[in-house]
């Protein structure tokens, strides 16, 4: 218990600093905070069930159109919007995963890149619904708790998305701990076993996945209300790769390699491409290999390498 | 004005930023692609507006101009806006610039309005923009802009049917929609409308399609590169041109990419706003100052777009100042010869009223190169979409 305060009170620090640090950065520091939501997702997906996807894009432009059009027609509350986003995110999860989660490996991941594509094409054609190519436009969310005002430099959004996030990491502390959790990262390891212990791999896999999909949804959902505009790249390749190269930098299976991996991509894609608009992939991309050739399991593990290499272990990574 | 509490706190934060800048300097952040497939225009942009300053100098009235240049990948409307606020509010700028895509444009709208700023659309080229927020001012053109008055011109030459081909997606849809509402209008028929894959480069069945139909011409509507040089060879290795089907397009004849069309090109029809051909004093000065400043720069559509925003800028800042209101007001009516001929900013849809051509793919005698050859003016419009 103690733990988990500590890591709340780290988070809720971190947040203040990077609040006091960079008031002039404050939009960006929201789309990290929306970008770390959506890869506590895969972290369950991925690093917790061992589902391979290449496709969380497909729930997250689910929640962000669903959020749009809900605030658009029905009721511009915030919180309740991202409700609608998670429900979005849970229903489109539930229904492809009743398919997806019969397969494995390579077949599942062309699966999950075929629905996100399927999703970008139906908001595609109905141009009249969600505007198509020109985005869906109009989205006006009310104050946050009918409270605070969605304000020009982005400290109502900053704090919202954080009280957001943090929700949602401690919604994942507490599942990746509970008994549901474990049986997750037993079907990880072997699901044979589990399925020789009399657990049902399919629906765990099945729940994880709907799990998964509403917190995909939820992202959407501040996204759509934080920029108040969804385009069809919601619903990208390129976004859906991303999320999963930020996972594997920062460790897949653990909750701060979600949020150490986004911030550090985040943070050295903005610089770099602050400082030489031109060629910042390099960058990224060296910053990729490295981590993926020296820390295979991600910058969490970083530490526990360096005692290693200090000890004069041969296999730092490993 | 709009937003009271909104600009208090803005004030509040410029107060607290410590600044090097001198009161004179304005600052201009220009949002576009550096990185990535759609780079060649942030280049362009970045291009036509060093080869302004070299021109002009980097001074309009009292006031320094500075560019900032920040990179938004692709058809990014998070990124967008968090990059706008980020100019706003940590550079200070006080003009914004550059948009390629419609909805990297669209997703400023609410943000330039709070903070009452002037911002240029270099390229994003539909019309609902504009009516997203007062301070958008477009330099480059709309569909609707170049697509009615290619079907008019076609109905004066005799041209009774048409089939349009667009590639499916927003711009092509829009190109689709206004040329059958202009050309039906005038009392042709659009016998078919095809909407073909974004991806696909295979256009034999599409254009055989056509073919067996026997309009008077095909319309066309494609993104640049690969499935035009595509398209435009499968018209005529199908038989297309032999029949007599006239090849009518928009800006499928770039001269970037016509070179490697070759022959096959030549007689193409298509109607545009700007070719780097256009034969004028001004369009000759503007290519030779940008030759001089990158020799294998390329000059097109949106070299001139982001020429012309420039000068639009100097313009409001020699004006206004750091005024958003004041500066659009002053931009609203104005006049100028643009290297694409005569321009105004049409003070109802803020997008430029201009000459839009009719070309004819020729090829030049003295540099051997393809190009596009002015054979007339169509027509001299504004925003044609502003009302639909």
């Amino acid at each position: 218990m103690t733990g988990r305060l500590l890591s709340i009170f780290l988070i809720l620090a971190a947040g203040a600093a990077a609040y006091l640090l960079f008031p002039y950065n404050l939009a960006f520091l929201t789309r990290i905070l929306i970008m770390i939501v959506l890869v506590l997702s895969l972290d369950l997906i991925l690093g917790l069930a061992g589902i391979a996807t290449l496709g969380q894009a497909a729930m997250y432009g689910a929640g962000a159109y669903a959020a749009g059009l809900f605030a658009i027609h029905v009721w511009a509350d915030p919180v309740a919007g991202l409700l609608a986003g998670a429900v979005a995110g849970a229903l489109l999860a539930a229904v492809s995963g009743a398919v997806l989660m019969r397969t494995q490996g390579l077949t599942l991941i062309m699966l999950t890149i075929a629905v996100a594509q399927i999703c970008a094409e139906i908001a595609n054609r109905a141009r009249g619904v969600t505007g198509g190519a020109d985005g869906l436009r109009g989205i006006r969310p009310g104050k946050v708790l009918g409270l605070w005002e969605f304000d020009f430099i982005g400290i109502t959004g900053y704090w919202y998305a954080f009280a957001v996030m943090l929700l949602v990491f401690l919604a994942l502390a507490i599942i990746a701990r509970s008994p549901f959790g474990l049986s997750l990262r037993g079907i990880h390891e072997s699901p044979e076993r589990m399925v020789a212990i009399g657990v049902s791999v399919y629906r765990r896999r099945l729940a994880a996945y709907t799990m998964g999909g509403a917190i995909a949804g939820i992202a959407g959902a501040l996204s759509a209300q934080i920029t108040q505009l969804v385009s069809l790249e919601s619903f990208s390749f390129t976004l859906s790769a991303e999320a999963l190269i930020m996972l594997i930098l920062g460790g897949t299976g653990r909750l701060y390699g979600a949020i150490l991996g986004t911030v550090i991509f985040m943070a050295v894609h903005h610089v770099a491409a602050a400082n030489d608009p031109f060629n910042w992939l390099f960058v990224i991309g060296a910053l990729v290999l490295v981590v993926v050739f020296f820390l295979p399991r991600g910058l969490v593990a970083l530490p526990v390498s360096l005692k290693r290499l200090a000890k004069g272990g041969r296999h730092a990574g490993t | 004005m709009t937003n009271k509490p909104g600009m208090i706190a803005l004030a509040a934060v410029s107060a607290l930023a410590v600044s090097s800048a001198w009161a004179d300097e304005i600052k201009v952040g220009v949002i576009a692609p550096f990185s990535g497939p759609f780079a060649q225009y942030g280049v362009q942009y970045q291009q036509a507006i060093e080869t302004y300053q070299a021109q002009h100098g980097t001074a309009a009235g009292d006031h320094e101009i500075t560019f900032i240049y920040k990179d938004v990948g692709g058809v990014n409307p998070d990124q967008s806006r968090a990059l706008a606020q980020e100019l706003l509010i940590r550079e200070r700028v006080d003009y914004l610039a550059g948009f390629t895509f419609t909805p990297n444009a669209l997703a400023v709208g609410p943000v330039i309005t709070q903070s009452e700023t002037p911002t240029v659309i270099f390229n994003a080229a539909t019309s609902a923009i504009n009516a997203e927020s007062p301070f958008f001012l477009r330099t480059s053109y709309t569909l609707p802009q170049v697509s009615a008055p290619a079907a008019e011109w076609a109905y004066d030459q005799g041209i009774r049917s048409v089939v349009t081909t667009v590639s499916d997606y927003g711009p092509g849809i829009d190109a689709e929609v206004s040329f059958k509402a202009a050309f039906e209008a005038k009392g042709g028929t659009v016998t078919d409308s095809v909407r073909m894959p974004l991806s696909t480069t295979d256009f034999t069945p599409i254009l055989q399609r056509v073919k067996d139909q026997a309009p008077d011409a095909v319309f066309a509507f494609l993104p640049g590169g690969p499935p035009t040089f595509s398209f435009t060879k499968t018209y005529n290795e199908n038989g297309l041109r032999d029949d007599g089907i006239t090849f009518l397009g928009t800006a499928e004849t770039e001269e970037s990419n016509l070179q490697a069309l070759g022959d096959l090109a030549v007689g193409l029809h298509t109607a545009y706003h700007y070719s780097a051909a256009h034969d004028s004093d001004e369009n000759r000065a503007f290519l030779d100052a940008l030759a001089e400043l990158h020799p294998d720069g390329i000059v097109n559509w949106a070299s001139v777009g982001a020429y012309d925003g420039v000068h639009l800028i100097y313009e409001m800042v020699a004006a206004a100042g750091t005024d958003g209101p004041a500066a659009v007001e002053a931009a609203l009516g104005l006049a100028w010869e643009s290297p694409r001929g005569p321009i105004e900013m049409d003070p109802e849809t803020r997008t430029v009223i201009q000459n839009v051509y009719i070309r004819e793919v020729a090829r030049n005698p003295e540099t051997g190169l393809l190009e596009n050859v002015e054979t007339g003016i169509i027509a001299t419009v504004g925003d044609l979409g502003w009302n639909q």
